[in-house]
């Protein structure tokens, strides 16, 4: 990859003494990767854009006072996703909304793009599934698949050991068994 | 965990829900714009910004110096003008 050089800490030195210029670097880096955990989160296209400018919106607010305490800087814009996402999810349950929306479809990286318009039923039920696990059993789901980070990278983000995201992870796989079991959606046929 | 014991196969069966979460969390690529857009809500200068302000400022310092050099050239002229002139007087 030709990407120009990059050196984040220098970037968030820069950044929180009010640099925006370095506060964009940031921004072009993460802004993916947040919008996807958001993306999944929400099911929802136009609130995952939204909560998305929120998070770095918030991010840019409060840089001035970010302390790196060892995690990564994408742990601290994590959390700030997970919280706008919780209260999001308590807002519109106080709205009392039927259903969320099934996850539109976007285009998966490196893959086909007609393979994209036809997502089995089976993948809409696992999303339905996930959707429906604790929010921090989504996170690792989301952290491990989607962003295809290692259980070390997750507990820095989660704040936990690395054991324990792996005894989470175990956790999760098999809830989200039964679940499948209890619907009837086989395993099999991979 | 007594899940693990009651399902004999479940090794098998967590790696081939591995499979599909692999399959199903993918990710994804935003919406045409929408890194451009959420930047300018953001209200975060956009690159080409940078790079027009930075080639303005270059004009600009282009700009003063040719001045300046101009203004430099000139009175250096004026003054070479005036020697030779009150030089000719005095020898007359």
């Amino acid at each position: 990859m030709s990407e120009p050089e990059y050196h984040e800490d220098e970037a968030l030195a820069r950044a929180s003494q009010g640099d925006r210029e370095a506060f964009g670097q940031l921004y072009e880096r993460y802004a993916e990767r947040i919008f996807n955990y958001v993306y999944y989160r929400t099911g929802n296209l136009h609130d995952a854009e939204d909560l998305t400018a929120r998070v770095f919106q918030r991010a840019m607010n409060h840089i001035r006072s970010y302390t790196n305490r060892g995690a990564p800087f994408s742990a601290w814009l994590y959390r700030i996703a997970h919280n706008l996402v919780a209260n999001w999810h308590r807002d519109r349950s106080r709205k009392q909304e039927i259903a969320i929306d099934d996850l539109p479809i976007l285009p998966a990286k490196g893959d086909h793009p007609e393979r994209n318009l036809v997502r089995s039923q089976e993948q809409d039920a696992l999303l339905r599934i996930i959707r429906a696990l604790p929010p921090e059993r989504q996170n690792l789901l989301i952290l491990k698949f989607v962003e295809g980070m290692s259980n070390a990278e997750i507990g820095k983000i989660m704040g936990r050991s690395e054991g324990a995201v792996k005894s989470l992870y175990h956790r999760t796989l098999l809830a989200l068994r039964d679940q499948l079991e209890d619907q009837n959606l086989s395993l099999e046929g991979e | 965990m007594n899940d693990a014991q009651t399902f004999p196969s479940s090794e098998a069966d967590l790696r081939s829900l591995e499979t599909r979460l692999s399959r199903t969390l993918k990710r994804v690529t935003p919406p045409n714009g929408m890194v451009e857009r959420l930047r300018s809500r953001i209200q975060m200068p956009t690159r080409s910004e940078i790079t027009l302000r930075l080639s303005d400022w270059r004009r600009m310092f282009f700009v003063f110096g040719g001045v300046i050099s101009g203004m430099l050239i000139l009175v250096t002229i004026a003054r070479a003008f005036y020697y030779f002139a009150a030089r000719s007087k005095t020898s007359l």
